[in-house]
């Protein structure tokens, strides 16, 4: 299991400043990243998954920064990476990204062509009609019909879910080892989600590639990923295989977040909805971040953040219920449900 | 600056090693309270308050606001101070009774005399307190005019593809040559100058209320608001009228400034204020004539430097304002 | 792309029309003194009268406006009264134009490449060295009213440096202080639109997915953020142009250059109606012009509007 490890961070500190002031948007989060594997990252809006992942790419905003921690790849520590020449040796190249809306992410005046074969050019050092048949070539891979016609087109000219594919096919075009898609799907069109979850499916098994998905839907997350992390706060507090994450969920916060699945809802009844709100993250947290809206909290909560327990060897959870000394507490009984309901993940 | 220090210093919580021992009486079940969990958020946002905090955090227009206040404050209080002289009193020497024209600043005459005797410091100060006063009256019926007009605009469904148009063609035209021309045909009068800024400046006032208007209507969250009962009056008063206030403020602000050098420029063509209503443009037209003799040159110099401290101080007090009143830097 | 640049100038005509009608009707309202050139009284009513009739100023007003239209589609703006008597304004005007555009060509260019680059600079680093300075400059030229800072270039860069004060055709020497004059406006609003363009470009998700595609930084500016950025102000270069070279008021009349604004100013103070009224009209014509360039230049950069007229997919 060992040597699969692409990328490996560990005790990640992302901080930015605004007017003088320190948000610590990522709290030491660490995380192992498997060759092949799809992982998905979820969490509520503001929890830090976004900037998790920018972080590998020297993607943060420039009032950000890595404080602390390590991005381990290929031999180096991304996450002592200062220059802007340093980041191109991995950004693009070796990691890529789907943006989550394509109607912003193209440039305006650049045929969609254009913008795929400089892609080309940088990365796999194609030039002129190479570059060009090349780009029409995955063009056509990511599903787009009249490839040839397209290349010349604007992207203004595309629907939303075609310029997600075009979006796709310049992450492709970079030929990379890693493709983190954020948000994919958040803004499209219901009927076209699945039609761009099934592509990149199809892309991972044939370019060989490791993804990891950001979402706040656990629907795309249960058809998509080989595992799921739950972040909180700028932490991960629970790691595992899909199925032990929806059917045997550990940390109360993931039990808060399954229980608002719609499925789970019993007619006539208000859907679940957790309290509260996330921590103000300018602030500094003790104990468990999720404590004060964890209706199953315990004393030491408050005082003292929880370790990592191990559930099983590819399954551990930040909380102090796993501590033996901890009170028997049962999980929401609705969670139940997630099993019989069956075939909701992917296998 | 306390503050800043406070959050800085602040050790990553993520590396605070868990101890140990803890005791067993921790493992035990916590009191819930579904409130405690709203407490951790971005609560207590108060709109005017970050946004005056965020300005008095920009040092530069702070400066500027002190220098201003100074400067307003002594333009008032000048005239009261004793042994100041009348700006359009023609000083004569006591003993050959000639005038003391030209006169280079001493003790008797702060900032000198002009070419006919006259106090060039009694002058700069009367000068302030008018071009401030064209400035002031104009922001106000811009703002005024611009508002009112804007309303209507915006209310009166049937009028806005007259008005969108009418706007469209005066918005072609260079408001200078606008201004030349009402100036030209009118007397020269300080009612004149008023006048002519006034005609042009509530244009982009009203088109600014106008479009605020128009997104009442139909702006996503505004409906969203609606749709969930929220009366008309608060959206007014909670989503709108802030930021609304601000634009209207810094349009005010950036008034000024305009005004002043509007004066000056009509004034120097020949279409501003006579030269017995001293101002900031007048005091320019005379140093300007005297400029070539080196020695005069501080008839231009003085009213030169205090038009420039007004007009940058008002700019970047506007500016600072409207950076500070826009949610986005917000932080809280 | 046909039909778009038809509407824009449909609209403009119209907006010509309207404005040339107001101003006529304007210049109705001004001093009728301005007819008799300064031997206003030594004149009988008799005399006045004459010369109101034949100059057709007593006719009824929507006769005199018909005329008057006739009178401008055969280019003929009437005679000075005062400046120069009895000379064609056409012909005034065709002595100074050339001072004018020669004058403002020379500043549009400086401003342009000193303002571009300069809001370049600023926007590649903000709140770097360049942007403070550059900060500071704009804030200057748009907060000081020009006249002020003007008149100190002028007596400050004379008295160090032994550039003439006063514009003399034969001394090419004389020709830098206005020029220098003349761009500082521009330059401050070029700069100041670039960079505004520039760093809105450079937030924008397709920047980020530049970026995120491993493009060197050099790169993304020049093939992505410029290229974005100079589509606004594509609607605004026109209009800037226009109006620097039908000449600057305040610097021609500051350096004697004899031009159109420098020309402006003397026909108010000596209250040459007709000239005034020409002038005024070219500046105006001049503003509705410059906008239906800019809306047309605007067109052609972004494929946006040009396809979308056609009746393309959006």
């Amino acid at each position: 299991m060992e040597n699969n490890v692409v990328l490996s961070v560990r005790d990640l500190v992302v901080q930015f400043t605004l007017r003088g002031q320190v948000l610590t948007a990522i709290r030491g989060a660490s995380l192992d990243l498997y060759k092949g594997e799809s992982l998905a990252i979820v969490g509520e809006s503001g929890s830090g998954k976004s900037v998790f992942t920018k972080s590998f790419m020297g993607m943060l905003d420039k009032n950000g920064s890595i404080k602390s921690g390590e991005i381990l790849y290929d031999g180096m520590d991304l996450a002592k990476f200062k220059t802007e020449a340093d980041w191109l040796k991995i950004r693009g190249h070796r990691i890529a990204m789907v943006f989550q809306d394509p109607m912003t992410a193209l440039s305006p005046l650049v045929t969609v062509g254009r913008q795929i074969a400089e892609t080309l050019e940088l990365h796999q050092g194609l030039r002129g009609r190479a570059a060009k048949e090349k780009a029409i070539e995955i063009l056509r891979d990511v599903g787009i019909t009249n490839p040839e016609r397209r290349y010349k087109q604007y992207p203004h000219e595309f629907s939303g879910g075609m310029r997600q594919r075009v979006v796709i096919a310049i992450a492709v075009a970079c030929n990379p080892e890693i493709l983190i898609c954020d948000e994919p799907t958040t803004a499209l069109d219901v009927t076209i989600q699945a039609q761009i979850l099934d592509l990149l499916r199809d892309l991972q098994k044939r370019y060989g590639l490791t993804v990891i998905y950001i979402t706040h839907d656990l629907g795309v997350v249960a058809s998509v990923s080989d595992r799921i992390a739950v972040m909180y706060a700028g932490d991960i507090v629970e790691i595992g295989r899909s199925d032990e994450i929806f059917y045997d969920p550990r940390h109360p916060y993931t039990w808060a977040l399954l229980s608002s699945l719609p499925q789970l809802g019993e007619r006539g009844e208000d859907l679940f909805a957790i309290a509260g709100t996330p921590p103000n993250l300018f602030r500094p947290i003790k104990g468990d971040a999720f404590a004060p809206r964890n209706p199953y909290a315990l004393k030491v909560d408050f005082q003292y953040r929880p370790p990592y327990f191990d559930v099983s060897p590819t399954h551990k959870a930040r909380t102090w219920l796993l501590d033996p000394r901890a009170p028997k507490v049962e999980r929401p009984k609705n969670l139940d449900r997630i099993r019989e309901m069956g075939g909701f993940i992917h296998e | 600056m306390a503050k800043k220090e406070r959050w800085e210093n602040v050790v990553p919580p993520v590396l605070e090693t868990t101890p140990g021992y803890i005791p067993d009486a921790l493992f035990e079940r916590a009191p819930y309270d579904p409130t405690a969990g709203e407490k951790g958020g971005y609560s207590n946002y108060s709109y005017w308050g970050s946004t005056l905090r965020a300005f008095r955090k920009n040092k530069v227009a702070m400066f500027f606001l002190w220098v201003l206040i100074a400067l307003l404050v002594f333009t008032f209080v000048q005239p009261l101070l004793p042994g100041q002289r009348d700006p359009n009193l023609i000083n004569n020497d006591p003993e050959t009774g000639y005038m003391l024209k030209n006169q280079p600043p001493s003790s008797e005459f702060w900032f000198g005399t002009n070419a006919i005797g006259q106090d060039l410091w009694a002058r700069i100060w009367s000068g302030t307190r008018t071009s401030l006063f064209i400035g002031v009256v104009v922001a106000f019926f811009e703002a005024l005019i611009g508002i009112v007009m804007g309303a209507i605009w915006g209310y009166v469904r049937k009028l806005d593809r007259l008005f969108t148009e009418i706007y469209n063609v005066i918005d072609n035209i260079p408001t200078t040559i606008i201004r030349m021309l009402f100036a030209y045909m009118m007397r020269p009068s300080l009612f004149t100058v008023t006048f002519v800024m006034c005609l042009t400046g509530w244009f982009s006032m009203a088109r600014f209320i106008r479009n605020q208007i128009v997104i009442i209507r139909d702006r996503e969250y505004n409906l969203a608001s609606r749709c969930l009962g929220t009366p008309t009056t608060k959206i007014i008063t909670k989503n709108l009228l802030p930021y609304m206030v601000s634009v209207i403020m810094l349009r005010m602000a950036l008034a000024v400034p305009g005004a002043i050098g509007t004066e000056v420029f009509l004034t120097y063509i020949g279409l501003g204020l006579p030269v017995t209503i001293p101002s900031l443009g007048n005091l320019i037209n005379e140093g300007k004539q005297v400029m070539l003799n080196g020695t005069l040159v501080y008839q231009l110099y003085y009213p030169a430097i205090i038009i420039s401290i007004i007009t940058i101080a008002f700019y970047m007090i506007g500016n600072a304002f409207s950076d500070a009143a826009d949610p986005k830097n917000h932080v809280e | 792309m046909l039909k778009y640049v038809l509407k824009r100038l449909s609209a403009a005509i119209v907006s010509m029309f309207i404005v040339i009608t107001v101003v006529f009707l304007l210049m109705r309202l001004m001093p009728v003194e301005g007819y008799f050139g300064g031997r206003a009284d030594s004149m009988t009513e008799e005399n006045k009268q004459r010369i109101l009739e034949n100059m057709g100023l007593l006719d009824p007003w929507y006769e005199q406006l018909l005329n008057f239209y006739n009178d401008l589609i055969h280019l003929d703006f009437g005679r000075s009264v005062t400046l120069q008597p009895n000379t064609p304004v056409v012909k005034i005007l065709g002595k100074k134009l050339p001072y004018s555009v020669g004058f403002g060509l020379g500043a549009i260019a400086i401003s342009l490449v000193l303002g571009c680059s300069l809001g370049v600079l600023m926007a590649r680093r903000q709140r770097g060295f360049w942007d403070k300075i550059g900060t500071g400059y704009i804030v200057f030229i748009n907060a000081v009213p020009p006249i002020v800072y003007y008149l100190m270039i002028q007596i400050s860069v004379t008295a160090a440096t032994p550039l003439p004060m006063l514009f003399n055709e034969r001394k090419p020497l004389s020709f830098v202080l206005p020029l220098i004059c003349m761009a500082l406006g521009p330059t401050a609003n070029y700069a100041m639109w670039i960079r505004r363009y520039m760093v809105d470009e450079l937030n924008r998700d397709y920047i980020k997915l530049a970026r995120a595609k491993g493009m060197p930084n050099n790169k993304i500016m020049v093939r992505h953020v410029m290229r974005n950025a100079f589509i606004p102000l594509a609607q605004y270069l026109p209009s800037t142009i226009l109006f620097t070279i039908s000449g600057s008021i305040y610097v021609e009349a500051l350096f004697s250059i004899p031009g159109m604004g420098g020309l402006l100013i003397n026909a108010i103070q000596k209250q040459d109606n007709p000239l005034v009224q020409a002038v005024v009209l070219m500046y105006a014509v001049m503003g509705v012009f410059g906008l239906l360039l800019g809306d047309i230049a605007m067109a052609i950069c972004d494929p946006r509007i040009s396809l979308s007229r056609k009746g393309g997919s959006r």
